[in-house]
């Protein structure tokens, strides 16, 4: 059982962690700020939120490279699309 | 062969190959009138050689589907079919209704054939792929729906396996679809709209479904693999054909008067159409590679790995090729769309049904594989086909590319005359590799007929 | 003796949570989201005035309370299978619940946005920023409730004593899916509502 409450806390603080990250995207949302680097900021958020959801949620912390690769790949990929068009559109 | 009935695909697979000598034909009649307008004219004009070629396709293709599934439902439900009576009665009935259409296209100039066959009633004739009269088009329904009772029934009251399921569903599908032959709308948006109910959900939907139900079924037997590896990725391969298949239907909605929306959705979805084809292909080579057994027939091996990898290049890859919306704006309606249709056609459906003759012909034939000479023969067959298929293509591609530039994409665009002009080396090339094509497969009519050869009875 | 083994204590080393053939199709799935975001994101590059004011019209708030509510969801299906593998079944079936209704909570709001658009007159035809909008977060909107099948499915198969320490592959493949539909809202959220 000492594992299971291990663990349970570990997930308890990322999904606070989560919650954080989402509160502060709302609050960027709400604020004046706009811009590349307020949009790299966003992605990297996406980035770690994704992460942490690839990693611990999914468990693919505990399965092999190829998954997590693609995974987190998913994520380089299309984030870095998402900013390369937000370039673009300045 | 463990059930009698089983022996009922003879007859179809005979009516399929007897109805792919004859498109062929008409198609090699076709390729010469693309650079010799007036050959045959007017006994056979163009339209009319084209009707019967198309025709015929679809036609001996479900000749196909129903031999198949006659071969391979009683196997998989571990019973006699329910009625082989009523299959044998379809099978004269859908085989005359057939000719007979065929023949009406031939004979009789097509308004004629629409007065003589009353359209009046209730007109569905005169849409590409659908000119057959409306009696026509209702013997093939009931055909169908005899189909789907005799082979259901036999499913239903039989041992279930992924194959049947999956196989009847996309059979219910083909049934299904087809009723919108009968919806004619008045609005030629509608109209177009819905006809791809037919076309793109038979081949780019319920179609795929039948093919990977057979080729799985293949696969087992050849390769002794465990059903449950086979039936896994069979799942995955129509969950991948569903998902990209039911929302594409909206690269055929670019153009035709439907709201802008389509061109988004229809490349995004119609772009991951590759993907099942892709999984059929390791799907197959796997399981090869994997096998338990060394099966004798070493041809239908050879045709299901084939199917899978045409298929993929076929509708896989040239579909992808002119899927997206800004491509397609410039090759809508080439040579490139022709090029396409004849890989796909021939990779994923003509070869799975040669493939699953392939396999079953020589069991219901008495052995598990025929001899030495005879498979020789069907792999020369399978190469000087699949290979002049591949050469038909790359020379529409080549006309197509040009066509397209000429016509369409340059800063002086010319007439579709003069630019047909300008690509009839194409069209000669093409209709060389068209005469290999015909040749390898009288070659394959052939290989049934190789004897004193040692047959394989294990 | 291996017997004994717990299974929470095998999933140190390449174990991936549920059925293959679920990540084959949770890829597929990423695919085809992925795609639709960078179409967005590229389409925007062409459309920028019309995209930012258009947005403007957007509820940022219920986006942000959609996306707590998905990961709230995420979090009770992951505690969901760690009750499981401590042979918990009865605390996997209260996760699992708690888990719907915050997938339920997710597609009330999501209505009530849906709803406020149309009333708007805002359709498909509106503009491309709404095109995008309606149909990327429609078809999120459907894989949320196909998500909620899976979970409802293997919480009535839990409540009937169907999974254990032992066996409960499919508490994984459902709880791996429904991972991969909060992921896609982790990014669309962002992308839709606040890039700009």
């Amino acid at each position: 059982m000492n594992n299971q409450t291990h663990l349970n806390r570990r997930l308890t603080w990322i999904w606070l962690a989560l919650m954080a990250f989402t509160i502060l995207t709302y609050a960027v949302s709400r604020s004046e700020f706009s811009g590349t680097w307020v949009v790299v900021l966003l992605l990297v958020t996406v980035f770690i939120k994704g992460h942490w959801i690839i990693a611990d949620f999914m468990e693919l912390r505990h399965a092999g490279l190829l998954w997590r690769v693609l995974a987190h790949g998913w994520i380089i990929l299309v984030s870095a699309g998402i900013l390369a068009a937000y370039m673009m559109g300045l | 062969m463990k059930y009698q009935s089983q022996s009922i695909a003879k007859l179809y697979f005979i009516a399929a190959i007897g109805l792919f000598v004859g498109q062929i034909l008409f198609g090699v009649i076709m390729g010469l009138q693309y650079v010799m307008g007036d050959f045959l004219f007017p006994y056979i004009p163009f339209n009319v050689a084209r009707m019967v070629h198309t025709n015929l396709l679809i036609v001996w293709l479900l000749f196909g589907f129903m031999g198949a599934s006659y071969y391979l439902v009683p196997e998989e439900a571990e019973r006699e079919l329910y009625a082989p009576w009523l299959a044998k009665l379809m099978f004269w009935i859908f085989l005359i209704a057939g000719a007979a259409t065929i023949l009406g296209y031939l004979l009789v100039p097509y308004a004629e054939l629409a007065k003589l066959t009353m359209n009046d009633l209730l007109p569905t004739m005169g849409r590409e792929f659908l000119e057959q009269p409306t009696i026509t088009k209702i013997g093939i329904v009931i055909v169908a729906l005899s189909f789907l009772f005799n082979v259901g029934m036999t499913v239903l009251t039989g041992r279930k396996t992924v194959v049947t399921i999956v196989l009847l569903t996309g059979l219910t599908g083909l049934a299904v679809f087809f009723l919108f032959a009968f919806y004619n709308p008045v609005n030629v948006v509608l109209d177009k709209y819905f006809w791809w109910w037919v076309v793109h959900l038979w081949v780019e939907g319920v179609w795929e479904l039948i093919m990977g139900a057979i080729l799985a079924f293949v696969l087992i037997k050849i390769t002794g693999v465990d059903r449950e590896v086979i039936e896994k990725w069979l799942y995955i391969i129509i969950a991948l054909t569903l998902i990209s298949g039911i929302i594409g239907t909206g690269h055929h909605y670019f153009w035709i008067g439907a709201p802008g929306y389509w061109q988004w959705f229809g490349s995004i979805f119609s772009a991951l159409e590759p993907i099942p084809f892709f999984v059929m292909t390791l799907f197959a080579f796997n399981m090869v590679n994997k096998r338990r057994r060394e099966h004798p027939n070493k041809v239908a091996t050879l045709w299901a790995l084939g199917t899978a990898v045409m298929a993929f290049l076929g509708a896989g890859v040239w579909g992808f090729l002119h899927t997206l919306a800004p491509v397609n704006y410039y090759t809508h309606g080439t040579q490139i769309t022709a090029a396409h249709g004849h890989m796909a056609f021939y990779g994923a459906y003509v070869m799975i049904v040669l493939t699953i003759i392939s396999y079953s012909m020589p069991i219901m034939r008495g052995r598990t594989a025929n001899g030495p000479k005879s498979q020789v023969m069907e792999m020369w067959s399978f190469w000087l086909m699949t290979v002049s298929m591949v050469f038909i293509t790359l020379f529409l591609t080549g006309a197509g590319i040009l066509q397209v530039y000429l016509q369409r994409y340059s800063d002086t665009p010319l007439g579709f005359m003069v630019v047909q002009d300008k690509i009839e080396l194409f069209y000669w090339m093409r209709e060389i590799a068209g005469v290999i094509f015909l040749i390898g497969l009288i070659l394959y009519i052939m290989s049934f007929f190789v004897k004193h050869d040692d047959e394989v009875t294990a | 003796m291996n017997s004994t083994v717990k299974q929470s204590e095998i999933t140190t080393k390449y174990h991936l949570p549920g059925d293959l053939a679920i990540w084959v199709f949770i890829f597929a799935e990423l695919l085809v989201f992925g795609i639709f975001f960078l179409s967005y994101a590229f389409s925007r590059a062409g459309n920028v005035e019309l995209f930012n004011e258009s947005q403007k019209m957007l509820d940022t708030a219920s986006g942000a309370i959609n996306t707590l509510l998905l990961i709230t969801s995420s979090y009770f299906v992951v505690r969901a299978v760690t009750a499981i593998k401590s042979d918990d079944a009865q605390r996997c079936v209260y996760w699992l619940a708690a888990a719907l209704a915050g997938g339920a909570g997710f597609l009330v709001i999501k209505s009530l946005e849906f709803a406020d658009k149309f009333s708007h007159g805002i359709s498909l035809g509106t503009n491309t920023f709404f095109m995008f909008y309606l149909s990327m977060t429609f078809f999120h909107f459907m894989h949320v409730i196909l998500g909620m099948i899976i979970l409802a499915a293997v919480l009535i198969k839990a409540r009937n004593g169907g999974y254990s320490a032992a066996e409960h592959t499919g508490v994984e493949t459902g709880a791996s899916y429904w991972h991969m539909v909060d992921l896609v809202w982790i990014v669309l959220f962002p992308l839709v509502y606040v890039i700009r």
